[in-house]
């Protein structure tokens, strides 16, 4: 048996081979487990311009697809709360290298002095429960970072936590937030720099996973009480941010290589087959 | 039509080779990642024309139809066109492929959480002290849908009204793939000690569970348990061996 045919079988098999692995490659695309209306990330998108930091009805948002989080009322811990108003939150974020501007939508039929929002981050790289950095029993875990706005105050506290009740202001404040209520529903915007000077607020690096979650709290008057406030507030557990790494123009580069060698590789088995049956 | 042809039997066992992978497969263990799924197909088909080269008489068979196709010799009309489309997607499938390896995805990486860790050696063999009476059944229900509904359902199905938003969602007890498999000392662990007290390849932090033991005495976590397997339907593991 000739060598010329052995190569020519190897070939076959290897064109017969990238085009079985190109239907798990389509299969891949629909991956995310988690059912409509829930998002896994939010990708901060990577612009040249000004950031509408001071502004939730900026045109720039409308340009950006939302990721969405489902809430929970929060019955993880006392106190307790069974029914809460807001049900999810719409998230938008951009950055342009050197700060960033995270945008929170959300339905709310009422505008109320004690609406607030927060952000929720880990920080470092100890692993921090989601529910204020809680003790943890086999891990030892870390601080988490809060950014926490209220419509009464008109601007964002940045706050630090490691467990339950030991939530405090930070004393080096780097957070501002603009909240605006329109036809029952709540724009946030909380800006910052990627990175700070303090050692307890989350750094964000471009192109690296960070943790984030959510929660919300419906300030409403209920029979002379505020519906929602401390532990009684809806809730998300972690997911995800990342800042967009600046565009990467080798990736174009691969993809010309995988072209030419494909079609380079095609030319050759060609050619090879034709000599073969000419010999 | 009796397949004799080698190329013909190796495209059935290579179409058998991906539904066993991608669909049968997952039933028993974890699901494979695509990218293994084609490495196993590769192998296939490398396994094949290594055992039609060996045995040279089908070797004619099984390269004749592919060499015709791609030299073009025979393919007029249809299938000359049929070919040129082979050859143009072909290139651009692997640079489609390269793009959507190295694009900057918003798929975080997979993270691989163990569901079932194993339990500090103080909780296990433990034995439920409270008999099964109807009574301790009905204790450990109402206390369920106090506490444990809003996450775990009504329906003991993870879907009460405070399930969602959580990653990983809470358990689904009617599930057979949860307190079905495990005995009622691991139970008692799990809502004694709740998220916080999993092991770190349990991933903690991620974990809606509360750690119940701060609310709950052990006589009533017990008898939780109890309500808990009665109303899902399901039995622990030790019970079918002592009946
Ligand atoms: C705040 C929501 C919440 C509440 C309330 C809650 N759980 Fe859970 N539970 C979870 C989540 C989320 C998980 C999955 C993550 C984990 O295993 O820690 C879970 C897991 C479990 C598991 C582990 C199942 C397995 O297959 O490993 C048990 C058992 C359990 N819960 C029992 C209870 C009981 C009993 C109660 C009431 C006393 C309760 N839970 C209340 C959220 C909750």
């Amino acid at each position: 048996m000739g060598r010329e045919r052995i190569v020519n079988v190897a070939l076959g098999a290897a064109v017969l081979a990238a085009g079985a692995g190109a239907v798990p490659a389509l299969a891949d695309e629909s991956t995310p487990a988690a059912g409509a209306g829930s998002s896994v990330s939010i990708r901060l998108h990577l612009t040249d311009e000004a950031l509408p930091g001071a502004d939730p009805y900026a045109a720039a948002w409308d340009t950006i697809r939302p990721s969405e989080f489902q809430l929970a009322p929060q019955v993880h811990w006392p106190d307790r709360i069974q029914e809460v108003t807001v049900k999810s939150v719409k998230v938008r974020g951009m950055h342009n290298g050197e700060e960033l501007a995270m945008l929170l939508e959300y339905a709310d039929p009422s505008e109320d002095a004690a609406d607030a929002a927060a952000l929720e981050f880990m920080v470092g790289e100890r692993k921090a429960h989601f529910a204020h950095g809680q003790e943890m029993l086999q891990v030892e875990g870390g601080p988490v970072n809060i950014w926490y706005w209220t419509h009464a105050a008109g601007n964002a506290v940045d706050m630090s936590a490691k467990g339950f009740k030991t939530l405090r202001p930070q004393t080096q404040q780097d957070v501002s937030a603009t909240g605006a209520w329109r036809d029952g529903v709540w724009r946030v915007v909380f800006s910052r720099r990627l990175n700070t000077d303090d050692a307890r607020d989350v750094r964000i690096t471009p192109g690296e996973w960070t943790n984030v979650a959510f929660a919300v709290w419906d300030g409403q008057i209920v029979d002379g009480a505020v519906k929602e406030q401390g532990s009684q507030k809806a809730v998300s557990s972690w997911w995800y941010v990342r800042a967009e790494p600046p565009p990467d123009a080798s990736i174009y580069g691969y993809v010309a290589l995988g072209i030419a060698l494909a079609a380079g590789f095609e030319w050759l088995l060609v050619r090879k087959i034709r000599r073969g049956n000419a010999a | 039509m009796t397949m004799k042809n080698p190329l013909a039997k190796t495209a059935v066992l290579l179409a058998g080779m991906y539904v066993f992978l991608t669909w049968i497969l997952p039933l028993f263990t974890a699901p494979l990642p695509a990218s293994l799924i084609y490495l196993y197909l590769a192998l296939t088909v490398a396994a094949a024309a290594i055992f039609y080269t060996m045995s040279g008489a089908g070797l004619d068979d099984f390269m004749g139809p592919i060499g015709r196709f791609l030299t073009g010799e025979g393919h007029a009309g249809a299938t000359g066109t049929a070919r040129l489309v082979v050859f143009a997607l072909f290139p651009l499938l692997v640079g489609w492929q390269t793009y959507a390896k190295l694009a900057p995805s918003d798929m975080p990486p997979a993270e691989n959480r163990t569901i079932h860790p194993a339990p500090p050696g103080e909780f296990v063999g433990l034995a439920n002290p409270f008999p099964r009476t109807p009574g301790n059944i009905a204790t450990g229900q109402g206390l369920y849908a106090a506490y444990c509904s809003p996450c775990h359902g009504g329906n003991f199905d993870g879907k009460g009204p405070a399930s969602v938003g959580f990653n990983p969602p809470p358990a689904n007890f009617s599930d057979p793939g949860t307190i079905a498999q495990l005995q009622e000392s691991y139970l008692f662990w799990r809502i004694k000690k709740g998220g916080v007290g999993l092991p770190v390849e349990g991933m903690p932090w991620k974990s809606a569970m509360p750690r119940w033991e701060k609310e709950l005495t052990d006589e009533r976590i017990w008898k939780i348990i109890m309500g808990e397997y009665a109303g899902a339907g399901q039995s622990p593991r030790t019970w079918e061996e002592e009946e």
